[in-house]
C-alpha cells in the first residue's frame, strides 16, 4: 500500500525530470539546426559564382533553386527556430520549478524576474563587478 | 542548461556589514532553534534565554517571509543578558541573501554627516534589491581558427572560427573586428571561450582537457576545463542582490566626480534618493526587481536622541523600510536631548510601535555553560574546580568579567607551562584585575588621594 504510494511519487518525479531533459535536448537539436542554417546563409553570401541558382539539399535529394528564394526560405526557417527555442526556454523554467517543487527543494531565488535591459545594467555595473 | 545553472549560484555581491562588531559574540552561530521553533537549551552558541529566543525565532520567520517589513523590535534587558547575542543569532540565521546592517547608537554622531543622514544610509543599507542579468553567449571549444591576411598587406582580413560543444560543431565567418579581438585575447585552437552576443566581448575560460597533452611546457596559470555541453548559443542568467544604498552612492557620484575633492560630506541628496526609489518601484512593477527588506540592528539605542527617534518613527512608515531591531540595557531614564524620563530612554510614542523582547539574568547553570563555550572559543582548557570558581565569579560579579578572566587566566597558565587552568590561575588574575564592584569600592575608600576629586576640584588651577 505504502510502497505503491512511494512508487507513484517517484514516477511523478521521474516524469517531470524526463520532461526537463527532453526539452533541453530539443533546444540543443534546434540550436544545431540554427547553426547549420547560419552556415548556409554565410555560404550563400560568400559564393562567388554568378550563377543565380544554387543546389539545395532537401532530405536526400539535391534541387536547383533560385538563390534569392533559398535565402528567404532559410531566413524564415531561422526566425521560426529562434521563436521555438525562446518558447522552449520559457516553458523550461516552469518545468524546472515544478521538478524542484516535487522534490521538495526550495524555489530558486529571483528565478521569475525579468532581466534588466542593457542600459540599466550599464548604469549599475560598477556595483556588480566586485 | 545555462538558464537554471546560472541562477543557482547567487554571486557574492555584498559588503553589507556582516562583520561582528564585538569579538565577545564570535561563538554565536544562530538562534539555536529546532524546526518547530522551539529553543534548545544549548545550541549554536546560545544558552538559556528560552523565551527571548523563541520570540526572536518567530520574528526571524516573519522576516524571512517578508511579513514584518517596517516594524521594529526592541530587545531589553540588564547588561550581560545576551541582547547582542540574540541579535547576532538573528543575523547569522538570516543567511547570505538578506541584508543585515549593525550599528551602535553612538555611531551616528559624526561631524561628517548629520544624524538623520547616517540613519537613512543605515536604513538603505538594510534593504536589498534583487535583479537579474541576462546575456546571450556563444560558448564552445575552439577547434580551429584560421585568419587570411590579404596578400597586399593592407585591407580587411577575413577568417573562420570553428567552435564545438559536446553536441555540435559549427563554423563562424569572422569580420575584421572579431579577428582583432581574437588575436588580442590570444585565442588558439583548444581554448574554451565565450563570446557575448550583444557586445562581442570574448572571454577565455581555459584550455580543453582533450588538448592537455598538446604542450608539455605550460604556465602555472593555465586552467583546464571540460569541453562545454549542450547548445553553442546559450542564455546565461545571473541574479544579483545589491543594497539601495549602493545604488544611491553610484548615482550621486556620477553627477560629478568633483564631489570627491571638494570636501564631500558623504551626504546623499534627497532628490537622488527619490529618483532611485521611483526607478526601483518601476522595476518592481515591471517584474524586473524584488525588494528584500533586511534587518537594521541598532545597539545601545538609548544613545539616540529625540530627533533620531522622531526620524525613526517617520522612516518606519515608508514602504521601503527594513525590520528595525534595537537593543538597550537602560531602565527608566532620561530621553537624550530632553529632560523627560521614559522607559528604556525611548519616547512613549516610539515604544508603542515596538515588539518588546525581554531578556533575564542567566542562572548559575547557564553561566557555567556559557563559560564553557567561551573557553572552547578562546582555546583555553579549564579544570573542573577552576570552572566552578569562575562560574561563581560570573554569578557574583558579572558574566563579562568572568569571560575576561578566561583568556587572562589562560595566559597565566601558559606562563607557568601548565596545560589546564587551575584555581590558582583564576585567583591570580582575580587579584590582578578588579571587577566593577571592587573597583568602585576602592574608589570610595581612596577617593581623597585621586586627582580631581570632589574635595580638591575647587582648588585646581584649570587654566
Amino acid at each position: 500500500m505504502d510502497s505503491q504510494r512511494v512508487m507513484d511519487y517517484l514516477m511523478e518525479v521521474e516524469v517531470a525530470a524526463e520532461d526537463v531533459l527532453a526539452d533541453k535536448q530539443q533546444i540543443v537539436d534546434l540550436d544545431a539546426r540554427r547553426n547549420r542554417n547560419r552556415e548556409a546563409l554565410s555560404a550563400l553570401r560568400n559564393c562567388a559564382s554568378d550563377n543565380d541558382k544554387v543546389k539545395v539539399c532537401f532530405g536526400n535529394m539535391f534541387i536547383k533553386f533560385p538563390k534569392e528564394s533559398t535565402r528567404s526560405m532559410i531566413q524564415k526557417d531561422q526566425e521560426q527556430l529562434e521563436q521555438e527555442i525562446n518558447d522552449l526556454r520559457k516553458g523550461l523554467k516552469a518545468k524546472v520549478n515544478r521538478l524542484n517543487d516535487l522534490q521538495g527543494k526550495p524555489e530558486l531565488r529571483g528565478y521569475n524576474l525579468s532581466p534588466l535591459t542593457g542600459d540599466e545594467l550599464k548604469a549599475i555595473n560598477s556595483i556588480l563587478k566586485r | 542548461m545555462a538558464a537554471q545553472m546560472a541562477t543557482t549560484k547567487v554571486p557574492e555581491v555584498r559588503d553589507l556589514t556582516r562583520i561582528e562588531r564585538i569579538g565577545a559574540h564570535s561563538h554565536i552561530r544562530g538562534l539555536g532553534l529546532d524546526d518547530a521553533l522551539e529553543p534548545r537549551q544549548v545550541s549554536q552558541g546560545m544558552v538559556g534565554q528560552l523565551a527571548a529566543r523563541r520570540a526572536a525565532g518567530l520574528i526571524l520567520e516573519m522576516i524571512k517571509d517578508g511579513h514584518i517589513a517596517g516594524r521594529a523590535v526592541l530587545i531589553a534587558g540588564q547588561p550581560g543578558t545576551g541582547k547582542t547575542a540574540i541579535a547576532m543569532g538573528i543575523a547569522q540565521s538570516l543567511g547570505q541573501d538578506t541584508p543585515f546592517t549593525a550599528l551602535a547608537g553612538s555611531e551616528i554622531f559624526s561631524l561628517e554627516m548629520s544624524k538623520t543622514e547616517a540613519l537613512s544610509q543605515a536604513f538603505r543599507k538594510a534593504i536589498g534589491v534583487r535583479i537579474k542579468e541576462e546575456t546571450e553567449i556563444i560558448e564552445g571549444e575552439v577547434v580551429e581558427i584560421q585568419i587570411d591576411r590579404p596578400a597586399t598587406g593592407t585591407g580587411a582580413k577575413v577568417g573562420k572560427l570553428t567552435l564545438k560543444t559536446t553536441e555540435m560543431e559549427t563554423i563562424y565567418d569572422l569580420g575584421n573586428k572579431m579577428i582583432e579581438s581574437l588575436t588580442k585575447e590570444k585565442v588558439q585552437a583548444g581554448d574554451v571561450i565565450t563570446i557575448d552576443k550583444a557586445t562581442g566581448k570574448i572571454c577565455k575560460l581555459g584550455r580543453s582537457f582533450t588538448r592537455a597533452r598538446d604542450y608539455d611546457a605550460m604556465g602555472p596559470q593555465t586552467q583546464f576545463v571540460q569541453c562545454p555541453e549542450g547548445e553553442l548559443q546559450k542564455r546565461k542568467e545571473v541574479v544579483h542582490t545589491v543594497s539601495l544604498h549602493e545604488i544611491d552612492v553610484i548615482n550621486s557620484r556620477t553627477q560629478g566626480f568633483l564631489a570627491l575633492f571638494s570636501g564631500d560630506t558623504g551626504e546623499i541628496k534627497s532628490e537622488v534618493r527619490e529618483q532611485i526609489n521611483a526607478k526601483v518601484s518601476e522595476w518592481r512593477e515591471e517584474g524586473k526587481a524584488e525588494i528584500i527588506p533586511g534587518v537594521l540592528f541598532i545597539d545601545e539605542v538609548h544613545m539616540l536622541d529625540i530627533e533620531c527617534f522622531s526620524f525613526l518613527n517617520r522612516a518606519l512608515e515608508s514602504d521601503l523600510s527594513p525590520v528595525l531591531i534595537m537593543a538597550t540595557n537602560r531602565g527608566i531614564t532620561r530621553i537624550r536631548g530632553t529632560n523627560y524620563q521614559s522607559p528604556h530612554g525611548i519616547p512613549i510614542d516610539m515604544l508603542d510601535r515596538l515588539l518588546i523582547i525581554a531578556t533575564s539574568p542567566y542562572t548559575e547553570k547557564e553561566t557555567r555553560q556559557i563559560l564553557k563555550i567561551r573557553c572552547e572559543e578562546e582555546d583555553v582548557e579549564l579544570s573542573e574546580e577552576a570552572h566552578t570558581v569562575l562560574t561563581r565569579i560570573g554569578q557574583e560579579t558579572s558574566l563579562r568579567y568572568a569571560i575576561q578572566l578566561i583568556s587572562t587566566a589562560g595566559l597565566v597558565c601558559r606562563k607557568r607551562r601548565g596545560t589546564e587552568v587551575q584555581v590558582e590561575d583564576i585567583k591570580r588574575v582575580y587579584s590582578l584585575f578588579l571587577d566593577e564592584a571592587r573597583s568602585s569600592q576602592y574608589m570610595k575608600e581612596y577617593q581623597d588621594s585621586f586627582l580631581f576629586n570632589e574635595a580638591q576640584s575647587g582648588q585646581m588651577d584649570t587654566s
